[in-house]
Formats: structure tokens, C-alpha cells, sequence
């Protein structure tokens, strides 16, 4: 979850929404998450570190968008490359691929 | 625009639970959702009951804030930790006969009740459905252990004629739990709505 919307931000600032639609364009709809907990999950973040949150005024709503920090660009990187090792072992498990190298 | 009915009962049985700042946050994005199935060609009542649906009832995202909360998990953290914390004291306590030590009665009293109040306080913060209250009990719970542990590791190294290794374990658990709840406490101050 927490790489699926560090991912969703990488591109630039996003607000709660936009996440979700980011992350339903992505997956191709698959990803069936109820959309009200992606907010705790950004606030989390948030104070976490690797997302930064502030307030804008948008078509005189207030809205909160969120960008990634340079410790959650980090953070993406590691999560991406756990990610990686983490799948190929597991294919190499179920499929009888070759033992992934991890260099 | 106003909001749809089913829009504006969400908005306001999230504003009863959640601080306004993140009620307002879930009900932009919940308004946009409503809007999105509008443009798709839905009704408005439809439209509604799909975007709540899409985001999950009230409850479900009021749970979620709560487990989010840095002082949900320090509540849960110090329960769960808790009987293992005052086993070690007990051991400590009995290994150096501290029934003997000259500690008022007055000042038991208040250990005691300090104890019962905080560990009380903590459940409470772990099962409330409500964000605030979760945020005061978990806050003020865990000032009472924090404050607790300070006066336990400071009467030890006073009053303790040899000091035990059991002792010396109790009082480094609580010194190190000490540290843990102060820098958890203090990220709380930071961020007021975290």
C-alpha cells in the first residue's frame, strides 16, 4: 500500500483523489481499495516523512495536495527494488524459473 | 454546489468522529466521486450511494485514521508491552525486599492510582470511535506511564542499598520506554492533527 501511493506521487503533487484515480489508471481498475482509507494511509505518510501535505484553494474548495519528499523518492527507490527480489523469488518458486541473482 | 443529501449526512457523521480538517479532506475527495459518477451518466441518488460505496462507509474510514494515528499505535504498544514492563519491576522490586524501603504510604497510593488512571486511559484510547478523545486518552495515558517509569527509576537508584541485575533490567526497560513515549508524545505536539 504505502509503495502503491509513494508510486501514485512520484509524477508530481496529487490530492487524495487524484491518487486513487492514479492508482485505478495503473492497475487497470483491478486495485479495489476503499477509497476513504487512502487518507489515512497519506497522513501516515505524511508523518512519516515522505510525503509532504499542504492546503490550496481549488474551484473554491479547500483541497490538500500531497508531493513526495526526497525520503520518500528514497523510500520508493528501496520499496521498488524489495519488490523486485521479492517477485522474482517468488516466481522462481512457483514457475521453476532459474534462481534470481541478487547483485 | 451543495452537497447531496447522502453527500452531506456523510460529511457530517465524519465531522461528529474526525477532526474538521480531515472530515473536509475525505468529503472533497467523496464530492469528487460523486461528480465522477455523475459525468459517467448515473443519477444523483445513484451517484451518491456508488461514491459512498466506492469509499467506504464512515466507520470504516474513521477505523482507518484511527490506526494511522502515531498515538494509536504508542496506546497499543504500551498495553501490549505493559505486563512485561511491571513483571520485570516485580521481579527488580522483590529481589531488593522494597516493601522495606521508606516510601510513604500516601506515595504508593499515588503509584498505584497513577497506574490504574493511565493503563484505564490507554484501553480507552485503543477502543473510542472517536478520533479526539482517542487523541487525549492515548496523549495523557501515556504521559501517566512516562511519568511513572521517571519516579520508579529515579526512587530505584535512591533508595535500592544494592543494585540487582534484575533492578538494573527494570530500570533500563523503563528508561528506554521512557525515551520511546517522550519522542512519540513530541511528534504528536508537532502535528496536532497526526
Amino acid at each position: 500500500m504505502d509503495a502503491l501511493l509513494l508510486a501514485a506521487l512520484e509524477s508530481g503533487p496529487r490530492h487524495g483523489y487524484a491518487v486513487m484515480e492514479a492508482l485505478r489508471e495503473s492497475t487497470g481498475g483491478r486495485l479495489d481499495l476503499p477509497t476513504g482509507t487512502i487518507y489515512p494511509a497519506l497522513h501516515r505518510l505524511e508523518a512519516a516523512g515522505l510525503i509532504a501535505g499542504s492546503w490550496s484553494l481549488v474551484g473554491g474548495r479547500r483541497r490538500r495536495c500531497y508531493v513526495l519528499t526526497e525520503a520518500g523518492r528514497s523510500a520508493l527507490s528501496g520499496r521498488r527494488a524489495d519488490w523486485r527480489d521479492f517477485a522474482a523469488v517468488i516466481s522462481a518458486a512457483i514457475e521453476g524459473a532459474p534462481w534470481p541473482t541478487t547483485a | 454546489m451543495a452537497d447531496h443529501r447522502l453527500i452531506a449526512a456523510y460529511r457530517h457523521d465524519l465531522l461528529e468522529r474526525l477532526p474538521a480538517e480531515l472530515a473536509e479532506e475525505v468529503c472533497d475527495g467523496l464530492a469528487d466521486t460523486h461528480q465522477h459518477y455523475v459525468r459517467l451518466g448515473q443519477n444523483p441518488d445513484e451517484a451518491a450511494v456508488a461514491a459512498i460505496a466506492e469509499f467506504g462507509e464512515p466507520a470504516t474510514v474513521v477505523d482507518a485514521f484511527r490506526k494511522a494515528c502515531p498515538v494509536w499505535r504508542l496506546a497499543r504498544i504500551l498495553v501490549t508491552t505493559g505486563p512485561i514492563v511491571g513483571g520485570m519491576w516485580a521481579a527488580g522490586l522483590i529481589s531488593e525486599q522494597a516493601w522495606g524501603w521508606p516510601i510513604p504510604n500516601t506515595a504508593r497510593l499515588a503509584v498505584g492510582l497513577v497506574l490504574f488512571a493511565s493503563v484505564a486511559l490507554l484501553i480507552t484510547a485503543m477502543r473510542t470511535r472517536r478520533y479526539q478523545s482517542l487523541r487525549r486518552a492515548a496523549i495523557a495515558g501515556g504521559l501517566g506511564i512516562a511519568a511513572l517509569d521517571g519516579s520508579v527509576v529515579v526512587t530505584a537508584l535512591v533508595l535500592a542499598p544494592a543494585f540487582g541485575s534484575l533492578l538494573i533490567v527494570a530500570t533500563s526497560v523503563s528508561a528506554a520506554r521512557l525515551a520511546f513515549v517522550a519522542g512519540s508524545l513530541r511528534g504528536c505536539v508537532a502535528k496536532p492533527v497526526a
